[in-house]
């Protein structure tokens, strides 16, 4: 038996230029999960999300849309109009989800955390204790580990989504999830705020 | 390899077979290896968890029309099924009537004065109890997801402009290099500032 092999995304993308209805129809359905997600994630807004998902594909639609296989994958390239469109909506304040944490990123975190923190990571609370806390990473961060470590999308790709070097997505990945250890290790043992704390002795 | 070389292999590539010789002799890096490993299945059960996730099937309806608008504009008024969009009007028709007979209930309290949401930019406000008396020749959509008023609901109509794009979510075919364009619009907003039903002014598609 003669199995056809799936079309590349490249390949649709020229159906689909040609107004062949049917591959605008198989690269929607193949690519627009991962689009609607990324959104969602970074917007924590369904709402959101869906406006993003359409205005990326209509983006994808118009002519001179900007599309170079050379300089790219097209999941890339949809991903980077989709981080463009999620920044617009930032600054304009249509996002549910915290954009930047100045505290958080002042002060880094080494990936010191109590080992059952990460015992039930895999479990329904352990998945929603992550997943919360993804959240609020600040956004350069989020979007690091909803691209790579969510999407799967390799470094090269996401360098170019990101416009940075893949140096950058390593070191920021690596700082992300450092913050997400320590965020998880917050959840299960809060530190007392200064506030708090009440001085037992002055020493001067 | 060393502690800080192993460091610096599992910050670039992550958890990999290479860092198994320097982990079985040094318990801190050892721990190190096992919380990364953690991490990653969490995130691995995360993405799981999510995969499900896609755009609801309104998305590809309203870009499958403006894919037909811009290559096939004579398929997008396929004759054949006239009664698509004649069904879709006399549902919206039936809706806005059903709407304006619970906003002409008698007991209506005075409306309240609402602002748009801010996604949309005012143009002008229109705030007269007349308003609520919408009928089918207004050509009010109601708003996809958006809740139903209620029979004694304060209701606004606002004049906004809005990207052509929104007339994507309510089923109408926009060409892809015309929704980024402003066009005029009127919006009914309940009580609780949420737009309910849109009306596209000027627009011959309507």
């Amino acid at each position: 038996m003669n199995v056809k092999p799936p079309e590349t995304d490249d390949q649709l993308f020229v159906r689909l230029r040609a107004g062949q209805e049917a591959a605008f129809i198989a690269l929607y359905r193949k690519r627009q999960g991962a689009i609607f997600r990324f959104a969602l994630q970074m917007s924590g807004s369904p709402a959101v999300a869906e406006d993003i998902t359409q205005e990326v594909f209509l983006a994808l639609l118009r002519d001179g849309c900007g599309y170079d296989p050379d300089r790219g994958t097209l999941s890339g390239y949809l991903f980077g109009i989709a981080r463009k469109l999620l920044l617009r909506q930032m600054e304009r304040g249509r996002v549910d989800v915290p954009l930047e944490s100045d505290a958080e990123e002042a002060a880094l975190p080494e990936l010191a955390v109590e080992e059952n923190a990460l015992e039930d990571l895999t479990h329904r609370e352990g998945i929603e204790a992550l997943r919360r806390a993804i959240g609020t990473l600040p956004r350069r961060y989020r979007e690091v580990v909803v691209l790579c470590d969510l999407e799967e999308v390799d470094y090269a790709d996401a360098a170019i989504v990101l416009g940075c070097p893949i140096g950058t997505v390593r070191s920021r990945l690596h700082r992300a999830r450092a913050l997400l250890l320590d965020k998880l290790n917050q959840e299960r043992h809060p530190r007392p705020s200064v506030g708090t704390l009440k001085a037992i002795r002055c020493l001067t | 390899m060393n502690c800080q070389e192993f460091r610096k292999s599992i910050a670039e590539a992550g958890p990999n077979p290479d860092l198994l010789p320097h982990s079985n002799q040094c318990p801190a890096c050892a721990a190190l290896l096992v919380r990364y490993c953690g991490l990653q299945a969490g995130l691995t059960a995360v993405a799981a968890e999510l995969r499900h996730l896609e755009a609801p099937e309104r998305v590809e309806l309203g870009l499958l029309a403006a894919f037909r608008s811009q290559h096939h504009p004579a398929r997008a008024a396929d004759p054949g099924r006239w009664w698509i969009p004649a069904l879709s009007w006399a549902t919206a028709a039936g809706l806005v009537t059903v709407a304006a007979l619970f906003l002409l209930h008698p007991h209506r309290p005075s409306p309240a004065h609402r602002t748009a949401p801010p996604s949309v930019e005012m143009a002008s406000v229109t705030d007269s109890p007349d308003s609520y008396a919408v009928d089918e020749d207004d050509g009010f959509i109601p708003l996809p997801n958006a809740r139903k008023l209620d029979p004694n609901e304060d209701v606004n109509v606002v004049r906004v402009e809005v990207p052509r794009s929104a007339m994507l979510s309510v089923g109408l075919a926009v060409g892809p290099d015309r929704v980024s364009e402003l066009v005029e619009a009127d919006v009914v907003l309940g009580a609780d500032g949420l737009a309910r039903a849109i009306r596209f002014v000027d627009e011959p598609a309507m």
